[in-house]
């Protein structure tokens, strides 16, 4: 027998069984699905008959088409509203949006140019720091946790607690350029509400011996003493702007830059750093060992003009910004002046040997030392009685200097003094650099040719005066100083003629000896040749029992290559004089910087013979 | 020769494909420059580290630093009273260079 047929057959299966059967018709599906599904059918006829009757109902076929017509319409308005926002007529609300969400504009400063000496030489450079900053409404942390950002910060927990106490203030500085290692630490405590933003701190690593040479800085990286200010311009960058795109992880995943930064125009100086050390460490030392207020060195290089050295004392340290004193800020060798005394008789006797005048042989006299000029007295230190020129120079004769100042006509001497650069800034590159005083030769009386001779009535800064100077240590002329350091020497102005030049240059070097009044200036293994000066101070209506000693001189005589002028202020230690006071000073400065630059000696003690094999003797 | 609906098939695949291409190749593209980005970061920390590092070398070899080294050190700079300078002695006929 054969089993019966399951209803739930596939249909493909059922159709091959009954065909095989014989009793295959177009009817037998539905006999055969109502024999076996015959239960239910009857039970919905027993019941209310209601199911049997909807499911007969045929639904009207324009619903579904309005279905279909409403299905239709809803995506062609999805269509039409993402080609409208995607597809460049209207894209500015969702690029707002984005925009909102994950673009972010980025000031990437930029970095200040460094300062070097002539040989490369660090000077000043700007190292990456961090600028920390709160939102304290947002301030959440242990106090363990602040007591140790105070600390990290320097400062005390209280002055943190205040800061961050302020209500109506969203953003508060914490503290300006914190070392990186200090903010990897303050970002391990992980408080909630503080943040940091890149800046730069300014190193010095010359500290003091270059500070007003150098300048320093504001908070913001904007010089505002010396060379950090002077060449403000080249130094400073221009910041840039980077617009970028973050990921959901604040990862930078695109970039477009607004402006790239430009970083500032490293400086390269004339100054060698190692003349610098040398000129300020000596004048440091002679400042204390006379007690004195204060004092200023400059070195300059006689092929060239640049200025090789300029100190001052007191100094200050640019990097501990915290104590700084205005006082000693001030680059005293530049914008302060002073009466140079008997350093300007060189220069006023050069003019007259230049003129035809005199000759470094003719005979002045000078009486008992002592001269009266409209009721004023001008007097030496020692009579000398009748005296060369040359003497006058070598034992600084007020006197002398004074009646050859008066054989001179007014303009020519003022020409002179104008000529090597007195009156007039020096133009080196430095900030407020001092004209000086030099008044209109019309306005000179007698008395006023006179002294301005033996250098009252003038003032000078010391610079100035180093600049004179490098007319006798050249053939006569005169290069413009420079803080820059130069390959090429620039053109030179004549204001002496070379055989003047040479004459004077003879006569200075006897200055220095034990014949003249700075013996003590006198340079082992070289010869020099220099001024001494002491004036007394001006004060309001005449002059104080105070002095400046001064010397300036170059070296080596023979062919000079430097030239150093020494400032000491108020030496009250009991010497005075500029030959004792300054003279050392120049001394060893002068012969640190000649071994420096390696210059040969031109005063050789007699070398010790010695043959192949034995020891010298 | 494939039929319209093969053809149309290949192109769909073809246009699938290149979408998922273009997907990945976005992706990518955002993984390198995130990884360019990091590199650049580091690049940027070790130029301030080696700017540091610059700064804290010129201030020990500053002279004044150099000084107090040598000082230290008991030495002493060159002096010309304490150098003795040796001259060339005139060569003598016939004499033989020391060994």
């Amino acid at each position: 027998m054969k089993p019966p047929l399951d209803a739930r057959a596939t249909p493909g299966l059922l159709r091959a069984a009954l065909r095989e059967a014989g009793t295959w018709s177009e009817e037998a599906p539905r006999r055969l699905f109502s024999r076996s599904r015959g239960a239910a059918p009857r039970e919905r006829r027993r019941g209310t008959g209601r199911g049997h009757d909807a499911l007969a109902v045929r639904l009207p076929s324009w619903r579904s088409k309005l279905l279909l017509f409403g299905l239709f319409i809803a995506f062609l308005a999805l269509a039409v509203r993402s080609f409208f926002l995607q597809g460049g007529i209207s894209t500015g609300f969702l690029k707002h949006e984005a925009a909102e969400r994950f673009e972010r504009t980025i000031a990437i400063p930029a970095t200040r140019g460094r300062i070097t000496d002539r040989n490369g030489a660090l000077l000043a450079t700007s190292v990456p720091a961090r600028l920390v900053w709160a939102m304290p409404e947002y301030v959440d942390a242990p106090p363990d946790a602040m007591r140790r950002l105070a600390t990290l910060l320097q400062m005390a927990p209280t002055e943190l607690d205040r800061r961050l106490a302020s209500d109506d203030r969203k953003f508060v500085i914490l503290r300006h350029q914190v070392d990186p290692d200090a903010m990897r630490q303050i970002d391990a405590l992980h408080i909630a509400g503080i943040h940091s933003s890149e800046e730069f701190r300014r190193v010095y690593p010359e500290g003091p011996v270059a500070a007003h040479l150098v300048g320093i800085t504001n908070g913001d990286e904007h010089g505002q003493e010396g060379v950090e200010l002077a060449f403000e311009d080249s130094l400073n960058g221009a910041a840039g702007q980077r617009r970028v795109i973050s990921d959901n992880l604040h990862r930078i995943v695109d970039e477009d830059w607004l402006r790239p930064p430009i970083d500032g125009t490293d400086l390269q100086l004339s100054i060698d750093n190692r003349i610098q050390y040398a000129a300020f460490s000596t004048l440091e030392a002679a400042v204390q060992a006379n007690a004195a207020q204060a004092g200023s060195i400059v070195v300059l290089d006689v092929h060239t003009g640049e200025i090789l050295a300029i100190a001052n004392w007191p100094s200050y340290d640019p990097n501990q910004r915290g104590r700084l004193d205005a006082d000693r800020m001030r680059n005293r060798a530049v914008t302060d002046t002073f009466e140079p005394g008997s350093t300007m008789k060189p220069i006023s006797i050069a003019a007259a040997m230049d003129a035809g005048v005199v000759t470094p042989t003719t005979l002045i006299p000078t009486g008992n030392g002592h001269m009266t000029i409209s009721g004023h007295t001008i007097s030496d230190t020692h009579a000398l009685g009748t005296a060369t020129v040359e003497q006058v120079i070598v034992k600084s004769s007020n006197v002398g200097a004074a009646t050859i100042a008066l054989k001179m006509p007014a303009q020519s001497l003022w020409d002179m003094y104008n000529g090597v650069g007195f009156g007039r800034a020096a133009h080196a590159g430095f900030p407020h650099e001092s004209t000086g005083r030099l008044w209109p030769a019309k306005t000179w009386g007698q008395l006023q040719q006179a002294s301005v001779a033996f250098g009252y009535g003038v003032s000078v800064s010391l610079l100035q005066l180093a600049h004179a100077y490098l007319a006798f240590a050249r053939d006569g002329d005169v290069p413009p100083v420079t803080l820059l350091r130069v390959d090429t020497p620039p053109p030179a102005v004549r204001v002496v003629k070379s055989e003047t030049a040479r004459e004077m240059r003879a006569i200075l070097e006897r200055v220095v000896s034990s014949e003249g009044t700075a013996n003590a200036a006198r340079v082992p293994g070289y010869r020099a040749a220099g001024k001494t000066g002491t004036a007394r101070k001006a004060r309001a209506g005449g002059y104080s029992g105070t002095y400046v000693a001064s010397f300036v001189g170059f070296a080596p005589a023979s062919d000079p290559r430097i030239v150093v002028a020494v400032m000491i202020d108020e030496p009250a230690a009991g010497r005075i004089y500029g030959g004792d006071v300054a003279g050392p000073v120049f001394s060893q400065v002068a012969g640190a910087a000649l071994r420096t630059l390696q210059v040969p000696s031109d005063a050789l003690p007699a070398p010790v013979l010695a043959r192949s094999g034995e020891e010298p003797r | 020769m494939m039929s319209y609906r093969a053809w149309a098939a290949v192109l769909g695949l073809a246009l699938f494909a290149g979408g998922l291409g273009l997907v990945n190749s976005q992706y990518r593209a955002r993984s390198l420059f995130v990884d360019l980005e990091a590199a650049q970061q580091e690049a940027r920390r070790l130029d301030a580290d080696a700017t540091r590092l610059n700064a804290d070398l010129g201030t020990l070899t500053q002279p004044a630093s150099v000084a107090v080294a040598a000082h230290n050190l008991g030495l002493r700079p060159i002096e010309p009273a304490r150098t003795i300078y040796l001259g060339a002695a005139p060569a003598v006929p016939g004499a033989q260079g020391a060994p």
